[in-house]
């Protein structure tokens, strides 16, 4: 039956679907409606434990945590918090623990605004931790697309084993829609890996060898393990190349927009052409070149200063057009007469 | 002959190990190692979680699953670990600066939580790994490369912060008393909650020799002339005092006085104890030495584990262990081998 239901009630419905058992917070506006469901759900379900953490640093160590004993487990944050949770995402990578990291993005830096949505923290899913690695991001834009994505992320961070990261923001986690979630069919994955107390293996942050066999100096395991890693995250990101993609009238300009900006643009579609992007890392490379190709304007719109206009144009090796929405602004007339001054006199 | 089936339990295929020669690591792993084997804790049902440091390498040392957190995050992972899988046996192997300054938060938090998990920290007063940096244990006074003059501050006491609510033990003992330093392992990893044990031990290389100590031996005696050993348990330790301090919530407390005090005979000739009877026959002057188990008493005089060290055997003896032997692998069919002398008459912690 279609009823009421809020963004983060689907991103929290769609991990109890993808089998989550665990889960680890801390308050914080916009994603604390997550930790207070956990906390119901704990009540109800004894399979099901969460834990309210100290702070976003431990709920990130607990979670991924949680993995590797066995759990299918997840966070949920919002900016700040995911500053606090960058260590435990590099670990998370360094011991191939698949989990999931939803962070709700409201205004920053720092505290910045706390009720007011953002986009801005892309660069923190794959810049904040040190060293490199690979993670996969999506990002929904409807509350049912919350609960679909969420499942899809579970599954591929099973595939990747490693922590798979879902972004929203304080509007979508606060939209309300009508829809059917026990309706929507999914495919769920198993876990992949054996849970603690199955042998004698090492899970470090440590650089290792394939075998988990600590090697701190030694170029050539590392670079084993690492290109192994890389490759493995890049193939399960090829298996899922989310993205939408409108044709509008004009046949000159398309608009890139994602998330929440994507539905306050979608009355656009009339006119001009809009490419969304739902894997929102690693960026679609392939998609955006082969979208983009026709245009000779694009036009990235999105709740920062101009962070996945910047992955863009290194993927298309081409300047882009930025119209940034900042401080919670995300009005359409704003960004309509934005648009209107770019493309004056092209 | 000596027993070495510990070593089953380290990954020896690994050694050398990468710790200096003297270093107090050595044989807080060793102890834990022979502890855990007596008690038949095995790679499958104990997991082994580190923070980083010198200290934090011991779990990638142990022969079981082992999980090596960033710094100070050991007893997140600990816990978490736990509360996903209650069958699994959690200890924690780390260092003062791991547990103590970058881990703080989680200390006073996980301990508060209460996790059934054991923390042993190897509290070499100093930050090993780094090069010999004042850590948070670090004595007032004490000349490191960051207190050239000094230290000035005061040390974090783990003792006091963390006996302020029960039910908390806290163990406090040196690697140079090393029967002290075994009972304390062993009652550490019994007692059923969050058991921490701190081990003041040596670095040798980068703490020692600065402060003029030419041998880890030399250091050890330090330790003596430092602290001295009190026996029985307390509710709290001073800061020179080696021993245990705990405590049970006090509901537990209160739970097992209120036991009736007549013996009964029961039918099939089976005595039917109190816990105060019970606590009697603790194998002390020739007293048989009777443990409660699941409602039931049985006389376990004759087991290996419960000869020779006098301090475990007055603790363990005479109790209701249901709740210890549960978490001991295999500890039930231990117990079944011994002769069944009579019940018990409160309920068994199981049953409750
Ligand atoms: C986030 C972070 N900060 C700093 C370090 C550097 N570091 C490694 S070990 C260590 C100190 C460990 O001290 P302790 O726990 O007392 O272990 P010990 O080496 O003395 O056994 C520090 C600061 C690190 N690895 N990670
Ligand atoms: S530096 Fe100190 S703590 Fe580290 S191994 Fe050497 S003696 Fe031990
Ligand atoms: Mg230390």
């Amino acid at each position: 039956m279609k009823q009421l239901v809020s963004g983060n009630e689907a991103i929290f419905q769609g991990a109890i679907r993808a089998g989550a058992t665990y889960f680890a917070g801390y308050p914080i506006t916009p994603a604390s409606e997550i930790l207070q469901q956990a906390a119901a759900r704990a009540e109800e379900d004894p399979g099901f434990r969460f834990l309210q953490a100290e702070d976003e640093i431990a709920a990130a160590i607990a979670t991924i945590s949680a993995s590797l004993a066995g759990a299918k487990s997840f966070t949920a944050t919002s900016g700040p918090g995911f500053s606090l949770m960058q260590e435990a995402l590099g670990w998370g990578h360094a011991v191939e623990a698949p989990c999931i990291f939803f962070n709700s993005m409201r205004v920053g830096p720092s505290t910045g605004m706390p009720t007011q949505p953002a986009q801005s923290d892309l660069l923190q899913i794959k810049g904040g931790s040190a060293g490199d690695y690979y993670p996969i991001a999506f990002y929904p834009n409807s509350v049912e697309e919350s609960f679909r994505l969420m499942v899809t992320a579970f599954n591929a961070a099973e595939e990747s084993l490693s922590p798979v990261i879902v972004l929203a923001d304080a509007l979508l986690s606060h939209l309300y829609e009508m829809a059917d979630l026990d309706a929507i069919e999914v495919v769920v994955a198993p876990r992949t890996r054996e849970p603690l107390g199955r042998g004698k293996r090492l899970f470090t942050g440590t650089a290792h060898d394939r075998m988990g066999n600590v090697k701190t100096n030694d170029p050539e395991a590392y670079r084993d393990w690492l290109n192994d890693l890389k490759e493995r995250h890049l193939q399960v990101a090829d298996k899922y190349p989310l993205f939408e993609y409108f044709p509008g009238k004009d046949p000159d300009t398309l608009l890139i927009a994602f998330g929440i900006t994507s539905r306050i643009v979608a009355p656009l579609k009339e006119r001009f052409s809009i490419f969304r992007p739902i894997r929102i890392y690693p960026v679609l490379e392939k998609e955006l070149e082969k979208v983009t190709q026709p245009y000779r304007h694009i036009i990235v719109i999105e709740g920062n200063d101009g962070q996945y206009a910047s992955w863009a144009e290194c993927a298309i090796s081409r300047k882009v057009m930025k119209v940034p929405c900042l401080g919670g602004g995300f009005k359409l007339k704003w960004i309509q007469s934005q648009i209107e001054e770019r493309l004056k006199g092209r | 002959m000596i027993d070495r089936s510990y070593k089953e339990l380290l990954k020896l295929k690994r050694f050398p190990h990468t710790w200096c020669p003297g270093c107090g690591i050595g044989a807080v792993l060793k102890n834990v190692a022979i502890s855990l084997r007596e008690l038949g804790w095995n790679d499958r049902n104990t997991t082994v979680v580190s923070g980083i440091g010198c200290s934090g390498r011991m779990a990638g040392y142990m022969n079981l699953d082992a999980v090596h957190t960033p710094h100070g995050r050991a007893l997140t992972a600990a816990e978490a670990i736990k509360t996903v899988r209650p069958d699994l046996n959690v200890v924690v192997l780390s260092g003062d600066g791991d547990l103590g300054a970058i881990g703080g938060n989680h200390l006073l938090h996980t301990s508060r939580r209460n996790p059934n998990i054991t923390v042993f920290c190897n509290d070499n007063e100093i930050y090993g790994l780094t090069g010999g940096q004042a850590g948070p244990t670090t004595p007032k006074g004490t000349k490191t490369i960051t207190s050239p003059r000094g230290e000035i501050f005061q040390p974090l006491r783990l003792g006091r912060i963390l006996t302020t609510q029960a039910p908390y033990f806290y163990a406090r003992t040196t690697v140079y008393h090393l029967n002290h330093f075994k009972a304390c392992i062993r009652e550490a990893l019994f007692w059923k909650g969050f058991s921490f044990v701190d081990i003041i031990s040596d670095c040798i290389e980068l703490n020692g020799r600065r402060l003029g100590f030419k041998t880890a031996h030399q250091m050890f005696k330090w330790f003596d002339e430092r602290f001295h050993i009190v026996e029985g348990v307390r509710d709290h330790l001073k800061d020179d005092e080696l021993g245990i301090a705990k405590r049970e919530v006090e509901a537990e407390v209160k739970a097992e006085m209120e036991v009736e005090k007549e013996p009964k005979v029961l039918i099939e000739g089976l005595k039917l104890f109190t816990l105060e009877e019970l606590k009697h026959f603790d194998g002390t002057d020739g007293k048989p030495i009777y443990i409660g188990y699941k409602g039931k008493v049985y006389d376990i005089s004759t087991s290996p584990l419960f000869q020779g060290e006098k301090r475990m055997r007055c603790h363990i003896a005479g109790k209701d262990l249901t709740r210890d032997i549960e978490i001991a692998p295999h500890g039930e069919d231990l117990v079944y081998h011994f002769p069944m002398v009579g019940k018990l008459k409160v309920k068994a912690e199981a049953e409750k």
